[in-house]
């Protein structure tokens, strides 16, 4: 339950700190930065956008979570279980963003949900980078 | 083929980074206090931490990455693509180590693999 809880936070604050980084890249981008050039004063920009740092702490606790996780929690078991983020990251992009989120781009996310589930589902089979063993129900969290 | 490059770019120093602070953090051991002093002893063993460090030199790479494509492609598309990791990783174990990979694994891989074209199309 605990680790369940853990993972949902970690999430939340990925899938919120993702958000507002691409909100903030988005103004970025509109200063004269979208043409695709890579470039140190594209980051300089970028960190001077306050919806980047808003971002960037979301993640911070996304990591000190995700990393507390892992100190009790196999990575095979947390990263099946944390997989319906991808779900919910293509959500918060419509909802938030204005995204247009088309039907074949819901579908590659769901694809791409129960393809990263089987993947380390059978992460016991000595395969993958996670560590051999699976602890608890995988999967639980992917359906939540 | 820039996006494509910097999502190569995304991927691999993710999983790399992923690697470490797992084995990081095992050295560490669990993290069960929320005392303060006992967090703050904590955070110092993790900061001296060679494999941590390693870690989040990674994920640093993987971030600057992600934060770059952000800038010229969608996050609704960006996101999901990254989870092409467990593709690169599956390869890395089957090229690199030589390992089994179960007939399961393989489909996984392939649903990863089709869902990341569905999304490239949009």
């Amino acid at each position: 339950m605990k680790t369940l809880t853990v993972i949902f936070l970690f999430v939340l604050a990925e899938v919120i700190g993702n958000t507002c980084l691409s909100g903030g890249m988005k103004q970025v981008a509109s200063a004269g930065f979208a043409d695709g050039t890579l470039s140190l004063g594209l980051i300089l920009h970028a960190l001077a956008t306050p919806l980047i740092w808003v971002g960037i702490l979301l993640l911070l606790a996304y990591f000190a979570l995700f990393a507390a996780a892992l100190s009790w929690a196999d990575l095979s078991f947390v990263l099946p279980a944390s997989a319906f983020k991808y779900i919910l990251n293509v959500a918060f992009a419509g909802w938030f963003l204005g995204e247009p989120i088309s039907t074949g781009r819901w579908a590659g996310t769901v694809l791409i949900c129960v393809g990263v589930l089987l993947v380390v589902k059978t992460a016991g089979e000595k395969s993958g980078a996670g560590e051999p063993e699976i602890t608890g129900s995988v999967g639980e969290g992917g359906r939540s | 083929m820039k996006t494509i490059l910097m999502m190569l770019l995304i991927v691999v120093s993710n999983a790399a980074g992923d690697v470490f602070i797992s084995s990081g953090m095992k050295q560490i051991g669990e993290v069960s206090t929320l005392n303060p002093r006992a967090l703050l002893r904590i955070a110092l063993r993790v900061l001296t931490c060679r494999d941590f460090i390693l870690g989040i030199g990674c994920l640093s790479v993987s971030f600057f990455s992600f934060l770059v494509v952000l800038a010229w492609a969608d996050m609704s598309f960006v996101v999901p693509a990254t989870a092409l990791v467990y593709v690169v990783s599956i390869l890395g174990a089957r090229v690199f180590l030589k390992e089994h990979v179960s007939a399961l694994r393989w489909a996984g891989t392939l649903l990863v693999c089709l869902g990341v074209a569905l999304i490239c199309r949009d």
